[in-house]
């Protein structure tokens, strides 16, 4: 069953963000949302993880979900250690032993494990980065909300980061919702992606990518008139509300999906 | 390395070599033990008390009331500042109290105490009324600067409240109430001495300073002088190491 947002309204003073705005969610899939800056996204997270609330409309499906976070600023403790960090957000969920197991595992994942008592002052960017996803897949959660997490990275770091975030989630399906402005990190991600226009918000365009994530690499012929028709979309401003394309028959050779 | 160490060393210890090279000068020119003795007769004067009987129970008297103070001053402030830091209306209320505090002339409040307290108490009281304001700004400045979005963080994870503030807010707090603590106790030590002098409590620095003035004992005087010197370092030596150990994390 997927998760639904129905007609949801929300205004900040007289700027309207969403006016009777809807969307679907699927469960167990990465969802992005891709949109310029100051287009409600954060907004559209924090009523989803329900920090603020929306004026109307409700959530469908979302009533005994538990949420986790990757944030754009990490907020990480910084006079805890890396194993500390984790610790932290699971001490009250879990007994010792259990957390023990599942830091070790997370971090494991992200090969931090080496470096678990470290403090944060002495990791590298990428390995704070490192540190913040595995502390989102160890909080047990049914929806993890990413909100620009890898902004202001160069471009091998972020592939690297978003493989490792992608290697944790193929262990762990869970409801992913991606916000980003960065094309290339939606079409690398994720399963489904939906164009946001200015506020008041409308879908400027819904694609669904059934493309292996083996496959996805900037060179791949898909993935370039993918990010083409993207960039286009963004440029004109069109407006295909609710269009969504299967691009899996433009692969050169057709693979089973890797999930 | 080592010569370089060896150097650091010689530049740390020139200002007290020229400190001293200017006393003994100063001392020679005046030549008078009562306005001025030299530091060989200082010395031998420090060591001449080292020997008395009342030496460590004046010391000791000293310490005790300057930390029974500080500790005061550090639980009502945390306390206080606390509260404050939360609470708006708390911290309008509490500000003509600070404000009374910074301003009132020290020996205003010295004299005010000597009508009120008992003559060993005076001291601590004092110097509880001037850290307190002190140790509780810190706080309350530290409170403001915790970083709201890391409660956020905790608050998301629903980690509870009683862990947000032992691991969020406590930690953020340390550096702000570190820095407090320094500055209580540097001035702390002064005005603990100061009260002594006034109110004579049995055993005291202060006591031992005023009673050696009015003996005409300037070398007393400034024996007792690096004594109180030598605890105020100590004690801040004492702050900066457990400051190092505490903040391993920045």
């Amino acid at each position: 069953m997927a998760l639904r947002l129905e007609k949801i309204t929300k205004k900040y003073g007289e700027l309207s963000i969403f006016e009777n705005f809807s969307l679907e969610i699927p469960e167990q899939k990465i969802t992005c949302i891709l949109g310029p800056s100051g287009c409600g996204k954060t907004t559209l997270l924090s009523i989803i993880g329900r920090i603020i609330q929306p004026d109307h409309g409700r959530l469908i499906g979302f009533e005994n979900k538990t949420f986790s976070y990757l944030f754009q600023d990490l907020r990480l403790l910084d006079w805890k250690t890396v194993y500390g960090n984790l610790d932290f957000v699971l001490k009250d969920i879990y007994p010792r032993e259990e957390r023990a197991k599942k830091i070790n595992y997370h971090l494991k994942m992200v090969d931090l494990l080496k470096f678990k008592d470290y403090y944060p002052k002495s990791l590298s960017g990428g390995m704070k980065q490192r540190l913040a996803i595995a502390r989102a897949f160890a909080y047990p959660s049914d929806v993890l909300l990413m909100d620009e997490p890898f902004k202001a990275l160069d471009l091998p770091l972020k592939m690297s980061l978003i493989n490792d975030f992608v290697q944790l989630w193929l262990n762990d399906l869970r409801t992913v919702i991606f916000v980003t402005h960065d094309i290339e990190e939606a079409l690398l991600a994720t399963d489904q992606i939906y164009l946001f226009s200015k506020p008041p918000v409308r879908i400027i365009k819904a694609l669904s990518l059934n493309i292996p994530r083996n496959a996805r690499t900037s060179q791949e012929k898909c993935f370039v008139a993918l990010k083409q028709e993207l960039y286009h979309t963004i440029m004109l401003g069109e407006e295909e509300v609710g269009i969504a394309a299967d691009y899996s028959s433009q692969l050169p050779r057709s693979r089973p999906r890797a999930v | 390395m080592q010569n370089s160490t060896i150097k650091t060393q010689l530049i740390k210890l020139a200002p007290f070599v020229f400190f001293i090279f200017v006393w003994k000068t100063a001392a020679v020119v005046v030549s008078s033990e009562i306005i001025l003795p030299s530091p060989e007769k200082t010395l031998a004067s420090l060591s001449a008390l080292l020997q008395t009987k009342g030496f460590w129970s004046s010391v000791i008297a000293t310490i005790t009331r300057g930390l029974a103070g500080f500790l005061l001053s550090l639980g009502m402030g945390l306390l206080v500042g606390l509260v404050a830091g939360l609470n708006k209306t708390a911290n309008i209320l509490l500000q003509p109290f600070i404000i009374l505090c910074r301003s009132t002339p020290l020996m205003s409040i010295i004299l005010i105490a000597l009508i009120w307290f008992k003559t060993e108490h005076v001291p601590i009281f004092v110097s509880f009324l001037i850290s307190f304001p002190i140790i509780c700004g810190n706080v309350i400045e530290g409170v403001k600067n915790v970083d709201s979005k890391l409660v956020e963080m905790a608050f998301i994870h629903k980690v509870k409240k009683i862990r947000v503030f032992f691991e969020v807010y406590l930690p953020s707090l340390v550096p702000y109430l570190l820095a407090g603590i320094s500055n209580a106790m540097g001035i702390g030590w002064k005005v603990v001495i100061a009260a002594e002098v006034l109110s004579q409590p049995r055993f005291g620095i202060g006591t031992r300073l005023q009673f050696e003035r009015i003996n005409l004992e300037t070398a007393a005087v400034f024996a007792w002088t690096i004594v109180a010197l030598v605890i105020s370092f100590g004690f801040e030596n004492l702050i900066r190491f457990a400051e190092k150990k505490v903040l391993s994390w920045r």
